[in-house]
């Protein structure tokens, strides 16, 4: 095909004129069935370098992808113009991505979309060997490098594929960020006749700021008083999920209008954050980086970083997202050079953190060597046998799957890890490569914050661009520096914030059922006094009572007897568990320091300020509300602070107290035990409550010091309910951050 | 294409190419390894040399068109089976078991088989002792007594993973601590329950398992069938616990006979009603319970006899022709003429194809057959 031949197609498919020149020649490699690795910066049209061959091809084209996000709006994009395209992943039921896999089995689909991780579903490899494949897709193709921002285990898999697919079958891996270093190993492990398209990569339409503060504080009124005046909407990038929902608080408290979002949420939930960012609802989503990658919003008008992000590199591809239209586009990232005692600044500490905790030391490879040396296990086998966080487990598999060292095996449904004869001994060396490069590049991400010249230079040099000129686009060149210079009432405003602040303690339990194939209902009753009806995980209404049902204008009349139906046996059997509320998180004030010294540096009784806050917290979500009954959690090791905690809240509440939760076998301080199942079981069937009639329909307020898995409140909360309780209201002094699963 | 795995796509398309016999996929690959080429350039050779270098016919061109189609989907077959630990061995691997390929030669070794586990077990001295599904206590005693001997002499024991005798050379092998080719009737990844099982003799290099059909074939009773002549090909030394008249022990050993392989027979007692003694007339070797040679073992006591030469006669013959052929190259009839033998030239031919010390120089009819390695120094594929 010559390109003028491909460039009429091009007019009645895509309905674009002409291709550019570095976009014809990748689609002329691919359509001679060679290998291409195409870097072109964000909004360049990648994406047509293999939609456009795709269409000529006879079979189907599958793309590898980790954005469900970017999956979903090429696939909508796609079936406008007529093309056949579907993708596969977790945000879809089991039901309709099998549909998907049939279709493609059937060759009734050009463009499959796929997350690597499918590459490990049995169903997927089933379907592998039906289709007719025509070309392989890697985007993101930088996160198959370790030396990349956001190296992804799942991709190995997909190299491993590329390296024995056959001779003449096209492969195209694209990315918008590579180092000349992630380059080089992208090249070498792709491996074949490989030839690289590289173009610029800079972007003009930026103007970037940094802002040194000297407190977290700083940057939440800094964004109070100036966000507003940023035109357009955009994206306020934090580095944890306990910072989205404190930002979006925040913004909430002074009338930003802005909503939170990170990778804890629900699909739907997500889906639906992401439609509200794309027709520009809020000002601005709060989020963790796992928003607006692959978003296909041209229009993104400001992008800004709370924290540093782990490398120039991530940074860049973060920004990336924002201002694809060429429009002008602002680009800030806070900084809090303060130090602490030992001299370190405050915002390396998070990203160092990232990389210490990343691994688990070697100790814990060992342990989990030496068990499957064994015997076979299961994750969840592991997770019980040596004691450790999923997240643990999760980082050592793939190292040692990565070294030879086990492999995960298939067995009808379960995935089985098995160590391998032979195996070679685990290489530590590696890690340490990567720790030391990883602790360079944030090294580097500092030095942009503080660098004098042009920052897209810096950027571009670090990316290893061919610079064109010389960029006048921020604060050290053209544009002011940004100060924090915050007025008295906005401090004012955060110290209210800061009193009046309280995480929630998710215990209300929900029951769920599918009514057919486009309808699932779902029930919960948060607060112990209402009923939260949800249609497809959004919420619909809330009602008082069953008869209320038939007031729901959206359900139809079999949806509403399904849901009578639900809130009957949702009341009948779930624990009368409702939301509870804590006074503060447990890493972010001086609650946590606090609550450490007195548990475990016999500080003597909780301090005043505590229950000040907690009976704060207590006024602020149920100061209506009417309790019978303060029960408390029986200690472990901490003897009678929980108890007299309980007692002085019971003589300030005027709620009498009972002493007859008791434990009627020993168990382990929670914190023991690493992940939820060795929790679970640590506290099941622990507890009794030694005159079960004095519970029957009492309203009953459960205490606890600390809320981390909440495994214990729901142990509690299941014996409260057997015996007849109304409703258990949890209030905790802190919560923690990270509760594994 | 310098990575071998870079083939094992290829390979599967071959080994399982439907409607081929396996004497002509070896033959073929044969000729790509005397022509220096991998199996990647042959699957992409023009349709002029498939003709020309391959002599292949419009049938087969047809075939390999189709399976050419196939290769990305068993791409994503090989990533996911070496993702999980199963070896992927073509027959011009160095990990190949040397003893099958001289045991069933070009005609039935299978191209390609799939392993889990010590693949080095492959390269040891075997036995196999095979036998009935139900056999008697006295056959799974003298199955644990060759199996201890074996393992005593580092020897490994090859068995089908089938119950009785099977099952027994298994277990006994791993009792005394040897080590074992478990050969599977199914694919290679639906052995759940064994790699449960032997987890722990897989992890220390004590177990090997091993199939030749397609990865995920279920259990079936034609595949049971086909995996016996691969438990013969993988053992040096065959032992019979029990065969009955018919079904697989049985149709294996007189195969095994056919082959001129040594097959040693245990010497039932009077009382038991099985075939054992039909096959030690057909030829194989009479042992004791304890795998001793029986020398005084007497035809004329069994009523059912069938007279066939004995093993002896084939050994005398051997010798004889091995010491003609060291001599030059010959045809069947010729070999005959000057041996006087009283065997008709069809029978010799392709007794003499069996022969792993014997090779064929040419090969159209009439073929002249030498002894091995003196016809070129150059490394042959069997």
């Amino acid at each position: 095909m010559t390109r003028n031949e491909a460039e009429i197609k091009l007019k009645r498919i895509f309905g674009f004129d002409k291709f550019y020149d570095e976009q014809w020649k990748t689609i002329e490699l691919l359509l001679r069935g060679e290998r291409v690795l195409l870097i072109e910066r964000t909004g360049y049209g990648k994406s047509l370098c293999f939609q456009f061959p795709a269409t000529q091809f006879n079979g189907t084209t599958v793309i590898f992808s980790p954005l469900i996000a970017l999956m979903r709006d090429q696939v909508n994009s796609l079936n406008k113009k007529g093309i056949s395209a579907k993708y596969i992943n977790s945000e879809q039921t089991h039901e309709e991505n099998s549909q998907v896999i049939q279709n493609a089995i059937d060759g009734k689909i050009k463009i499959l979309y796929i997350a690597p991780e499918r590459q490990e579903n049995q169903e997927w490899i089933e379907a592998t060997r039906k289709m007719n494949l025509s070309m392989i897709v890697i985007d993101e193709a930088h996160t198959i490098s370790v030396w990349g921002h956001d190296f992804r285990p799942a991709f190995r898999r997909i190299i491993n594929l590329v390296q024995l697919l056959p001779k003449e079958l096209p492969i195209l891996a694209t990315t918008a960020t590579a180092t000349i270093r992630v380059q080089a190993d992208i090249e070498q492990q792709i491996s074949g006749n490989l030839t690289t398209i590289r173009g610029n990569l800079l972007r003009e339409n930026f103007n970037l700021f940094v802002i040194e503060t000297k407190s977290e504080d700083e940057k939440l009124l800094w964004l109070a008083e100036n966000i507003n005046n940023i035109p357009g909407t955009g994206l306020l990038y934090t580095g944890t999920r306990v910072n989205t929902e404190i930002y979006a608080r925040w913004f909430d408290f002074v009338g930003i209008d802005s909503t939170d979002y990170n990778a804890g949420l629900d699909g739907d939930t997500r889906k639906e954050i992401e439609i509200g960012l794309m027709s520009n609802k809020w000002k601005c989503v709060v989020s963790t980086n796992a928003l607006g990658m692959g978003i296909d919003k041209p229009d993104i008008r400001f992008i800004i970083h709370t924290q540093i992000p782990a490398s120039p590199i991530h940074y860049y591809q973060e920004i990336g997202r924002a201002g694809r239209d060429g429009q002008k586009t602002y680009i800030i990232l806070f900084y809090n050079s303060n130090k602490d005692d030992d001299g370190i600044p405050e915002d390396t500490k998070l990203p160092k953190a990232f990389i210490d905790g990343g691994r688990p030391n070697i100790k814990k490879y060992q342990k989990v060597i030496d068990a499957l040396k064994l015997e076979q296990f299961s994750v969840r086998q592991l997770m019980k046998k040596t004691n450790m966080k999923q997240t643990q487990i999760r980082v050592i598999k793939a190292d040692l799957v990565d070294q030879g060292i086990i492999k995960e095996v298939i067995y009808g449904k379960s995935k089985m890890y098995e160590y391998q004869y032979n195996a070679p001994e685990l290489n530590t060396e590696k890690f340490d490569k990567l720790r030391k490069a990883k602790l360079k590049d944030l090294d580097s991400m500092v030095d942009y914050v503080f660098t004098k010249e042009p920052r897209m230079t810096f950027l571009c040099e670090y990316l290893g661009d061919k610079l064109p000129g010389k960029f006048e686009n921020c604060d050290n060149t053209k544009y002011r520096k940004r100060l924090v210079k915050p007025r008295q009432s906005t401090i004012e405003k955060l110290k209210e914030f800061r009193e009046t602040y309280f995480p929630v303690l998710p215990m209300a339990p929900s029951t769920s059922k599918k009514v057919n194939e486009n309808s699932e209902l779902s029930v919960r009753i948060p607060k112990g006094t209402y009923i939260e009806v949800y249609k497809n995980h959004i919420l619909l209404e809330n009602v008082k009572t069953i008869d209320e049902v038939d007031t729901i204008k959206s359900l139809d009349s079999s949806e509403k007897e399904y849901l009578s139906k639900l809130i009957s046996h949702h009341i009948s059997y779930k624990e009368k568990l409702a939301d509870g509320v804590a006074s503060s998180y447990y890493g972010v004030s001086n609650v946590g320091s606090a609550l450490h010294r007195c548990k475990y540096e016999n500080g003597g009784d909780f301090p005043d300020f505590l229950l000040k806050l907690t009976l704060k917290a207590f006024r602020k979500t149920f100061g209506d509300r009417h309790f019978d009954l303060i029960v408390y959690v029986p200690p472990t090791s901490s003897g009678e602070l929980v108890k007299n905690f309980a007692e002085k809240i019971s003589y300030v509440l005027k709620v009498p107290i009972s002493h007859k939760l008791v434990k009627q076998r020993e168990t382990q301080p929670q914190k023991v035990f690493q992940n939820g199942y060795l929790k679970r079981d640590n506290v099941e069937g622990a507890f009794t409550y030694t005159e079960p009639d004095e519970i029957i329909n009492k309203s009953i307020l459960l205490v606890d010091d600390i809320f981390d898995s909440g495994a214990t409140i729901k142990e509690i909360g299941k014996l409260l309910t057997n015996f007849g309780a109304n409703h258990i209201v949890p209030l905790v002094i802190a919560r923690t951050v990270g509760g594994d699963i | 294409m310098n990575n071998i795995k870079q083939e094992y796509a290829y390979w599967i398309a071959l080994a399982h190419l439907p409607k081929m016999k396996t004497a002509r996929k070896n033959e073929l690959i044969v000729k790509c390894f005397e022509e220096k080429l991998s199996i990647v350039d042959f699957f992409h050779c023009e349709i002029s040399d498939w003709h020309k270098l391959f002599s292949l016919n419009e049938n087969e061109i047809l075939l390999f068109n189709d399976a050419k189609k196939e290769l990305p989907n068993y791409s994503f077959l090989v990533e996911n089976l070496l993702e999980q630990g199963y070896d992927i061995i073509p027959i011009t691997s160095p990990d190949y078991s040397p003893i099958m390929k001289s045991n069933l030669k070009r005609a039935y070794s299978p191209p390609l088989i799939y392993t889990k586990g010590n693949k080095q077990i492959m390269k040891e001295n075997s036995v196999a002792i095979v036998g009935s599904r139900k056999a008697e206590d006295i056959s799974l005693e003298f199955t644990d007594n060759i199996a201890k001997t074996a393992s005593r002499d580092y020897k490994v024991v090859v068995s089908g993973f089938a119950k009785g005798v099977d099952k027994q050379a298994l277990d006994s092998a791993i009792r005394y601590k040897g080590q074992s080719i478990i050969v599977l009737p199914q694919g290679i990844t639906t052995f759940t329950s064994g790699y449960k099982k032997y987890y722990k003799q897989i992890v220390d290099g004590d177990v090997l398992v091993l199939s030749t059909f397609f990865p995920k074939a279920p259990w079936s009773v034609q595949l049971a069938m086909a995996r016996n002549p691969i438990i013969y090909g993988l053992a040096k030394e065959i032992y019979v616990a029990e065969s009955s008249k018919k079904g697989g022990t049985w149709s294996g050993v007189v195969d095994g006979l056919r082959k001129g392989r040594n097959i040693y027979v245990r010497t039932p007692l009077i009382s038991e009603d099985n075939a054992n003694n039909l096959l030690i007339q057909k030829g194989a070797i009479p042992v004791d319970i304890e795998g001793n040679k029986v020398e005084d073992y007497s035809i004329s006591e069994i009523k059912e006899s069938v007279a066939l030469e004995s093993s002896s006669a084939y050994d005398d013959i051997d010798t004889r022709i091995v010491k003609l052929l060291s001599q030059g190259a010959y045809t069947s009839k010729e070999i005959i003429g000057r041996l006087k033998i009283d065997w008709p030239t069809g029978k010799l031919t392709n007794y003499l194809k069996q022969n792993k010390n014997v090779e064929a120089v040419n090969k159209k009819s009439p073929i002249k057959f030498t002894i091995k390695g003196k016809r070129n120094l150059q490394q042959s594929l069997f």
